[in-house]
């Protein structure tokens, strides 16, 4: 196994924690889920500001990904990441809706600390 | 386009399912065969030593072979095989060595992990077989992936969706396009590249045309194997192999995978040492040519043009040897998820075309109902039966490795029987609870029946882990009562499923 | 597209077995028979080394051949698809005819 120093499990963490906060904000930003969640609709404001936020962790995991496992890798795990991390989020809509948000915030930090390992 | 990604997924489902299974589970090949072979422990050996151990055993039992390859023994398959071929027209052949003696290795016969790899892309028949079964399978695979991108309109707005408190037909349909569109990159990437691993079986058309009998000189001409010189006719004694390795060991930096020898004893033998890919998700290998006899580089292998690197990139993507721990999990959670989606796919056909309740249900329905369970419970029920068969039967057994491929297909065959037979939902459940315990079964024997204690907590945690979740699921389907708004006028939905 | 509601029913009809085993025909054997010409063209004449043009081409036919069974199944009428995939045919094999006799044979290793 020739495995590229670059490409540890902390980086691979990092970026599914960007993922999967990124994800949430978008998944929140949706009126169905939005209702499932927070019992109403999202403000106009709301939705915009969760969409952008969403995307931003998205863009944030890929940039994670290609600075901490380069170019060649980063692509690859940035896909990945996204993957797991998108089933977590449909498995908590699903099943325990009310962790989502909680979920998403404890990304971050994870992220955070992720960062400082990777 | 709706009706050309139902069709092409139903006729590609069933082998479809078998190829993403086995192919999931390849991703831990190293470690399912090393979990095989309970008596091989790692023993650390200087490549140069190995290489000379395989070169002694292949000058004593295939002195007139064309070629010698010595796979050396590495962290994750510590064990010296040695392959060679009698003539470039007789199959190759394959003895495993104990890397510490060099002798023929006492550890029980098995295919170990190697069984579901070569399934995976040959389904255990004649390769040329096999290979175009599941190359037009993908081929299909591909279509219904295409067309299921059409058909599914709202992909952006269901993203997140999947309602399991609305109807059966409805549920199965989300997980479907679930977990079909969550790991959709996944999906096109490993179809489109596991077709490219075939591309010369099935489209051999561009290198015949442009090589016109001359085929091999393809991979010459693009810098992937050194080209072949024949024999001089006269024999010589070859420079011994340790030494040549190690200048080349001292060249490049990647571990040494493989010592080849070409036409071993003639005065015109070359000797390659073939080392593992480097840093990068091509699926190449540098090489070095040394003159058997003088002692002199004759080539080096390594860099790619473009084309061929894109090409050997597809392979790497495919392989994903680059993936370390943590991106191989989720390697293996979107192999799954492939999975999945076909299981669910085949499922939604069946419950799609459920009859009313009362009238009976035609032969094709039957037929898929059958097929369904037997491919999707029958296929695990099998790979369970595999790892208890490696364990159970007697290590001294003739063709003992032969005998672990007959349990596979023996168990298999036996629930694809009692599927056909009763493809009812109260079989789904007994079914799905026979593979649970299969799968539980397989660390508990493996305790009794080896003193290696805790050395497999991986393997034995992924077996708890699969049969948990077969039996999660077989519970699921007992208790299923349809939903709660839909519950008298749908009285047991999954008894069409 | 066959027509799906009349396929669900009991008996589709002999019109409606032959036009949807004349799609499968022509996706399968039609398609694999274009895209096989075109990669074979495209080995011989893409301005690259003949290694290069070859992983190309072949890189590529999959992708044609996915193509040409996607117009195949969307073209509206049988004749049209077999239209579709006749011409680009056709003149991939005189490309390739003209390729071969142009093109010379392989040099010697």
């Amino acid at each position: 196994m020739n495995l590229a120093p670059s490409m540890t499990p902390s980086s691979v963490l990092l970026t599914l924690a960007l993922s999967f906060a990124g994800l949430s904000a978008l998944c929140l930003a949706m009126d169905r889920h939005h209702r499932a969640i927070f019992l109403g609709s999202p403000s106009r404001r709301r939705a915009r500001a969760l969409r952008v936020a969403g995307w931003c962790g998205i863009g944030a995991a890929f940039a994670a990904a290609v600075i901490t496992a380069d170019w060649n890798f980063g692509p690859v795990q940035w896909f990945g990441s996204l993957t797991g991390a998108a089933l977590l989020v449909v498995g908590l809509v699903s099943y325990r809706p009310r962790w989502v948000r909680p979920a998403a915030l404890v990304a971050l930090p994870v992220a955070a600390v992720a960062a400082f390992l990777a | 386009m709706a009706w050309l990604h139902t069709w092409a997924g139903l006729v590609t489902g069933w082998v479809m399912f078998c190829v993403f299974v086995t192919g999931t589970a390849t991703y831990y090949r190293s470690d399912i065969s090393l979990w095989m072979r309970p008596e091989v422990r790692a023993a650390a050996v200087e490549p140069g030593v190995a290489a000379e151990r395989g070169a002694a055993y292949l000058k004593v039992h295939a002195p007139k072979a064309v070629a010698w390859f010595v796979s050396l023994p590495q962290e994750e398959r510590p064990l010296l095989d040695v392959y060679w071929f009698d003539s470039f027209d007789t199959p190759i052949k394959q003895a495993t060595l104990d890397a510490g003696t060099g002798q023929l290795s006492t550890a029980r016969a098995t295919q170990g992990g190697d069984f579901l790899y070569r399934f995976h892309f040959e389904l255990q028949m004649m390769p040329l077989v096999g290979r175009w079964i599941v190359g037009a399978s993908a081929l299909i695979l591909l279509v219904a992936l295409v067309s299921g991108i059409v058909t599914h309109r709202r992909i952006f707005s269901d993203f997140f969706t999947f309602r399991r408190d609305k109807s059966a037909q409805r549920g199965w349909l989300d997980a479907h396009n679930v977990t079909g569109v969550l790991a959709l990159p996944f999906h096109l990437m490993i179809t489109y590249t596991g077709i490219v691993t075939l591309a010369f079986t099935l489209m051999p058309w561009g290198i015949a045309s442009a090589y016109r009998g001359d085929e091999l000189r393809l991979f010459v001409e693009s810098g992937q194997s050194p080209a072949w010189r024949a024999a001089a006719g006269r024999p010589a004694e070859g420079l011994p192999l340790a030494p040549l390795v190690a200048r080349a060991q001292g060249e490049v930096s990647e571990p040494l995978e493989m010592v080849i020898v070409n036409n071993p004893g003639d005065a015109a033998a070359t000797v390659v040492a073939v080392f593992e890919e480097p840093k990068g998700l091509a699926h190449r290998h540098p090489q070095v040519v040394f003159d058997a006899t003088s002692g002199d580089v004759i080539t080096r292998l390594g860099t790619l043009k473009p084309a061929a690197h894109v090409f050997t990139s597809f392979l790497g993507l495919h392989e994903a040897h680059f993936a370390g721990p943590a991106l191989r999990v989720l390697f293996f959670l979107c192999g799954v998820m492939g999975s999945a989606t076909i299981a669910t796919g085949l499922v939604l056909w069946a419950v799609a075309r459920a009859p009313k309740a009362g009238a009976a249900p035609g032969f094709g329905l039957r037929l898929v109902r059958g097929l369904n369970l037997g491919t999707i419970l029958g296929l695990p029920i099998g790979i369970a039966a595999f790892f208890l068969a490696n364990r159970l039967l007697p290590v001294e057994l003739d063709a003992r490795a032969t005998w672990e491929g007959g349990v596979f297909f023996g168990a298999w065959g036996v629930a694809a029987l009692v599927s056909l037979a009763r493809p009812h939902a109260r079989t789904w459940r007994e079914m799905g609870m026979a593979a649970a315990l299969l799968f539980l079964a397989v660390p508990v024997v493996g305790a009794l029946t080896t003193d290696r204690g805790l050395d497999f907590l991986g393997f034995d945690a992924a077996m708890v882990a699969i049969g948990l979740l077969l039996a999660w699921g077989a519970r699921k389907v007992s208790r299923y009562r349809g939903p709660a708004r839909a519950r008298a006028a749908v009285p047991d939905a999954l008894a069409r499923a | 597209m066959p027509d799906e509601a009349a396929l669900r029913t009991a008996d589709p009809g002999w019109r409606l077995r032959a036009a949807v085993a004349g799609r499968v025909a022509l996706a399968a054997f039609g398609g694999y028979g274009v895209a096989a010409l075109a990669t074979a063209f495209l080995s011989l004449v893409l301005p690259m080394a003949r290694s290069e043009a070859v992983a190309t081409a072949t890189l590529l036919s999959f992708a044609i051949l996915v193509g040409a069974v996607i117009w195949v199944f969307s073209a509206r009428t049988l004749a049209r698809a077999a239209l579709g995939l006749a011409v680009p045919g056709g003149l991939l094999a005189l490309g390739l005819w003209l390729a071969l006799t142009l093109v010379e044979t392989v040099p010697a290793a």
